[in-house]
C-alpha cells in the first residue's frame, strides 16, 4: 500500500542570524577576548584616519612656510594636544596589542594570551600618561 | 558487507525517536523494509539522552533479575562491534564500603560469573590504585565489563545509519492521531512542528516506541499498555573523578553509581512512579541523596560543584500497582496489538534500558516479519553502524 | 503574546519565533510569563512553556547535563547550554537560537553546516584519558579511555565574530578538531589535516576575538587550538620550503 510521506524529511531552513560586520563593533555578550578584538580594531580604523590627515598636513608644506607656521599655531593649543595624547594612546594600545596578536597568532604563547592582554595595556596607559604628562608640560 | 535485500513493498511507521526507535529503523531498513520515523522533538529528547551513559556489563542486575544481566552483557558485546570507538571502555569496579556489602559480595560475584559476566576481586590496595579518589575506607572490589557510553551520539549512529539506508527521519513531527477504522490502524496523522503542516502518512504497520509515552500513544488506537513511567534522579557534578564507572557493591539502592562523563561525574539514581511523563520534577531531596551516596564511594563528590540535576522516565513494564519502580523488571517487551487488544497493524515495543537497544529492535522487527510473513533475518549484530556525525551528512 | 503558568516568581520569558510558511519564515518574539525557582534553568521553562502554554515551540535538547550539547542558544545575548544556564534574576530574559547556523524552527537550527566542517577533521571521538594523575589502568584495559570534550555544540560557532561576517570560514570546531588529531594522532596521519586547515578560510582566518574559548562549556579552548594549529601550519610549510629532494 502506497503512503504519503513528504520529501525526505529535511525542513526547510530559514536564513542565519548574523551579526555581519558591524557585529564585529557590538561589545554586547562579549568578554575580554572579545573587548581586545574590538579595541583593536577601532584603534587600526583610527590610525588610518590619522595617517591621511597627517599626509594632508604634511601637504601644507606646499604652500610655503606661512601655510606651515598657521598650522604650528593651532599645533601647540590644548585641543590639539589632547588630540596628540589620544593618537599617542591609540599607537600604544594598537601596538602592544599588536606584539600579543603576533605572538598568540603564530601559536608562539598561545595560552597566555589574558595575561599578556592585561599587560599589553596596563604599560600601554603608563606610558601614555608620561606622554601625556610630557606633550603638556611643554617639551 | 551488507546484503541489501530486495525493497519490500511494507512500510513501517516507527513513533518514537528513543534510542529503540533509531535502532528498529536501522534493522528494518537492512531487511528491506521502507520506514518512517516521526519524533515529536529532538532526536532522544525522551528518555533515552538522559540516563547516566552506562555501557551495562549486566552486573547490576545479575541477583535480582538473570534475564536482564544476561542480556546485557550479549549485547555489550555485539554494541562493541558494530559501533567501533563509541565507548570509553574502562571497565567498572563495584565496591564493598560496609561490613554488610563485603557479605554480599559472593553471592554477587557468583550471580555474575553465572550470568556469563567475567568478574575478578581486586584488594582494597589495588582499587585505591586503580582508583585514586574511592573511599579509602573501601574494604575491596569487584572488576566488572562495565563501559560508558554517550547517551546521545551512540543511538545516533542507529539514526544515522538507518536515515543512509533510505529511512526518513523526521523530528518535530508531533502525532496528533492514529489512524484506525475496524480496529485496522493504517498509519499516523502528524503535524509537523516547524511549519504547522497537519498530514496523514499511511502505514502498513505503525510502532509505538515512545518510551514511558507508549501508554499514551497506545490509548489512541483503544490499546492498553502495561507502562508505568518511573523518573529517577541523576546528578552532575564537575570533575572527573573517575575513569571506571564506580557502583556500590550492594542490591540496588539509591544513588549507588557514578559515571565519568567527560568533564564531569554522573551520580544515580533513585526511583518512583509517576502518570505524566511530561511532568517529572526534580525533587530536591534526591538530589541531596545523590550528594550523600555518591560521596561514599568517592568523597570528593560531596563537595564537587553541581553542573545539572535532572530526572528521567524508565518505561517499567509490569503491574500497575508497583510502588517505587524498582521491583518492576528491566527487561523489555514487545506487545503486538491484534493478541493483546484485537487491533491489526499496531505494536508496541517498550521497557528495556540504554545498553539494550539493538535488541529490541531485532525483538520487534522479527514480530513484525511474522505479521506480514517476510522472511527477513536480522543483520544487526555484523553490521556496523556509521558514525554519529553521518547522520548530519547534507 | 503573553500567557501565564502560574503565579509563583513569575518571570517573562521572551522567545524568538519563527515557523517556515508563517508570514513567509518572518523572525517575531513571543513573551510567555512562567513559574521559577531558585534553580530553574533555561531548559526548565522551556518545556514547561511547550508544556503548559504552547506545544508547537521547538528547541533542541537531550541530555539535560551538558553533555550532548543540543541546547546551546542565545540567552540575553550571550551563547550558553539552557540545560546549564540558570534563569536569570530580574524580570525578563530574551531566549534566541545560535547565530551563524541556519534556523529551522523557532529555536532549532541546522547542524548540517556545522558537521560539514567539523567532519573534515576527521577527529575521532575516544582519546586517551590521562585525567587522574598516578591511575594505573585495570587488569584486561590497555588504555584508559574517555570522549573529546568538544560535544558539538555549535557555541563557539555561534559567538565567534568572524564567523558572523563570512559564512566560507570553517569555524573555532573544526579547527579545534583539526588540532587533536595533530596532538594526538590515533593512527591517523596529521599531514593532510593540517593541509588543509592551512587555508585563509580555515586557521588563518581567526582574528583572536577569544570568544569561542570563553562561551565553550566544554572546557575545548578552540582559539589556543587554532594558534597552535598555525605554529604546526608554518612549520609543515617551513619543512616543505627547506627539505630537499622535493616531497610535498
Amino acid at each position: 500500500m502506497a503512503s504519503t510521506t513528504v520529501g525526505r524529511g529535511r525542513p526547510a531552513t530559514g536564513p542565519a542570524r548574523r551579526r555581519g560586520m558591524l557585529g564585529w563593533f557590538d561589545p554586547r555578550g562579549r568578554r575580554l577576548g572579545g573587548l581586545a578584538f574590538i579595541l583593536n580594531r577601532l584603534t587600526g580604523l583610527g590610525l588610518v584616519v590619522y595617517l591621511y590627515l597627517h599626509l594632508m598636513i604634511l601637504s601644507l608644506l606646499v604652500q610655503g612656510p606661512n601655510a606651515w607656521d598657521d598650522f604650528v599655531d593651532i599645533a601647540l593649543s590644548p585641543p590639539f594636544l589632547a588630540l596628540d595624547v589620544f593618537l599617542l594612546t591609540g599607537m600604544l594600545i594598537h601596538g602592544l596589542n599588536g606584539i600579543r596578536v603576533g605572538l598568540v597568532g603564530l601559536g608562539l604563547v598561545a595560552s597566555r594570551q589574558k595575561a599578556l592582554f592585561i599587560a599589553a595595556m596596563v604599560i600601554a596607559a603608563f606610558v601614555a600618561l608620561v606622554g601625556a604628562l610630557r606633550i603638556f608640560g611643554g617639551e | 558487507m551488507t546484503t541489501t535485500l530486495p525493497r519490500q513493498p511494507f512500510h513501517v511507521a516507527i513513533v518514537g525517536g528513543g534510542g529503540t526507535g533509531g535502532a528498529l529503523a536501522h534493522d528494518l531498513v537492512l531487511r528491506g523494509f521502507r520506514v518512517t520515523l516521526v519524533e515529536r522533538g529532538e532526536l532522544t529528547s525522551g528518555t533515552t539522552g538522559r540516563h547516566h551513559g552506562l555501557l551495562h556489563s549486566g552486573a547490576r542486575y545479575a541477583v535480582k533479575d538473570r534475564e536482564s544481566a544476561v542480556e546485557c552483557i550479549e549485547e555489550r558485546e555485539i554494541l562493541r562491534r558494530v559501533c567501533p570507538g563509541t565507548f570509553e571502555e574502562n571497565d567498572g569496579l563495584f565496591v564493598a564500603i560496609t561490613d554488610e556489602d563485603v557479605a554480599y559480595e559472593p553471592l554477587f560475584f557468583e550471580s555474575c560469573l553465572a550470568s556469563g559476566i567475567p568478574a575478578r576481586r581486586v584488594s582494597r590496595e589495588e582499587a585505591l590504585r586503580l582508583e585514586p579518589h574511592l573511599n579509602p575506607d573501601l574494604k575491596m572490589a569487584v572488576q566488572v565489563p562495565d563501559a560508558t557510553m554517550d547517551a546521545m551520539r551512540m543511538p545516533l549512529r542507529f539514526f544515522a545509519s538507518a536515515k543512509a539506508g533510505g529511512a526518513i527521519i523526521r523530528p518535530w513531527t508531533l502525532v496528533t492521531e492514529l489512524l484506525i477504522h475496524d480496529r485496522l490502524v493504517s498509519g499516523i496523522r502528524v503535524r509537523d512542528l516547524t511549519n504547522g503542516v497537519e498530514e496523514e502518512i499511511r502505514a502498513d504497520l505503525v510502532v509505538n516506541a515512545t518510551g514511558p509515552w507508549a501508554e499514551q500513544l497506545a490509548v489512541m488506537a483503544g490499546c492498553d499498555v502495561p507502562i508505568r513511567p518511573s523518573p529517577g534522579v541523576l546528578l552532575a557534578v564537575r570533575g572527573r573523578w573517575c575513569n571506571m564507572v564506580v557502583n556500590r557493591l550492594h542490591p540496588s539502592g539509591d544513588g549507588d553509581i557514578v559515571v565519568p562523563q567527560r568533564g564531569l561525574s554522573v551520580v544515580g539514581t533513585s526511583s518512583w512512579v509517576v502518570e505524566d511523563p511530561d511532568d517529572l520534577g526534580v525533587p530536591e531531596d534526591h538530589v541531596e541523596r545523590m550528594y550523600a551516596e555518591g560521596a561514599k564511594m568517592i568523597p570528593a563528590i560531596r563537595t564537587a560543584e553541581r553542573r545539572a540535576a535532572w530526572s528521567a522516565a524508565r518505561p517499567l513494564i509490569g503491574s500497575r500497582d508497583a510502588e517505587s519502580g524498582r521491583e518492576l523488571s528491566r527487561t523489555f517487551k514487545c506487545f503486538d496489538h491484534r493478541e493483546t487488544d484485537g487491533v491489526e497493524g499496531f505494536v508496541t515495543i517498550s521497557g528495556g534500558k540504554g545498553t539494550t537497544l539493538r535488541a529490541m529492535a531485532e525483538t520487534t522487527a522479527d514480530v513484525i516479519c511474522r505479521k506480514v510473513a517476510v522472511e527477513a533475518p536480522c543483520q544487526t549484530r555484523e553490521v556496523v553502524t556509521l558514525p554519529h556525525t553521518a547522520y548530519y551528512a547534507s | 503574546m503573553t500567557e501565564t503558568v502560574t503565579d509563583a516568581r513569575t518571570t517573562r520569558v521572551v522567545v524568538s519565533r519563527r515557523k517556515e510558511g508563517d508570514d513567509h519564515g518572518a523572525l517575531r518574539y513571543d513573551t510567555f510569563d512562567v513559574a521559577v525557582g531558585p534553580r530553574t534553568t533555561i531548559l526548565d521553562a522551556l518545556v514547561a512553556i511547550r508544556r503548559e502554554l504552547d506545544p508547537t515551540l521547538t528547541f533542541r535538547h537531550s541530555c539535560f547535563h551538558a553533555s550532548c550539547g543540543t541546547c546551546g542558544m542565545r540567552v540575553d545575548g550571550r551563547e550558553g547550554l539552557a540545560c546549564v544556564t540558570p534563569v536569570p534574576a530580574g524580570d525578563e530574559v530574551t531566549v534566541e537560537p545560535l547565530g551563524n547556523l541556519p534556523v529551522v524552527s523557532d529555536l532549532v537550527v541546522d547542524m548540517d553546516a556545522f558537521y560539514d566542517d567539523f567532519d573534515d577533521a576527521g577527529r575521532p571521538l575516544v582519546r586517551a584519558s590521562e585525567t587522574i594523575p598516578g591511575a594505573a589502568r585495570a587488569e584486561g584495559v590497555d588504555e584508559l579511555e574517555r570522549y573529546e570534550d568538544c560535544i558539538e555544540c555549535g557555541i563557539c560557532l555561534s559567538a565567534c565574530p568572524v564567523a558572523g561576517s563570512d559564512p566560507r570560514y570553517v569555524g573555532p570546531a573544526a579547527l579545534a578538531a583539526a588540532w587533536r588529531v595533530v596532538e594526538e594522532p590515533r593512527g591517523l596521519d596529521p599531514g593532510p589535516v593540517v593541509r588543509l586547515m592551512d587555508d585563509e578560510q580555515a586557521a588563518w582566518r581567526c582574528h583572536l576575538a577569544w570568544e569561542c574559548s570563553e562561551a565553550c562549556p566544554s572546557g575545548v579552548d578552540p582559539a589556543a587550538a587554532i594558534m597552535r594549529l598555525r605554529r604546526s601550519a608554518v612549520g609543515a610549510r617551513a619543512h616543505r620550503l627547506f627539505s630537499f629532494g622535493g616531497n610535498r
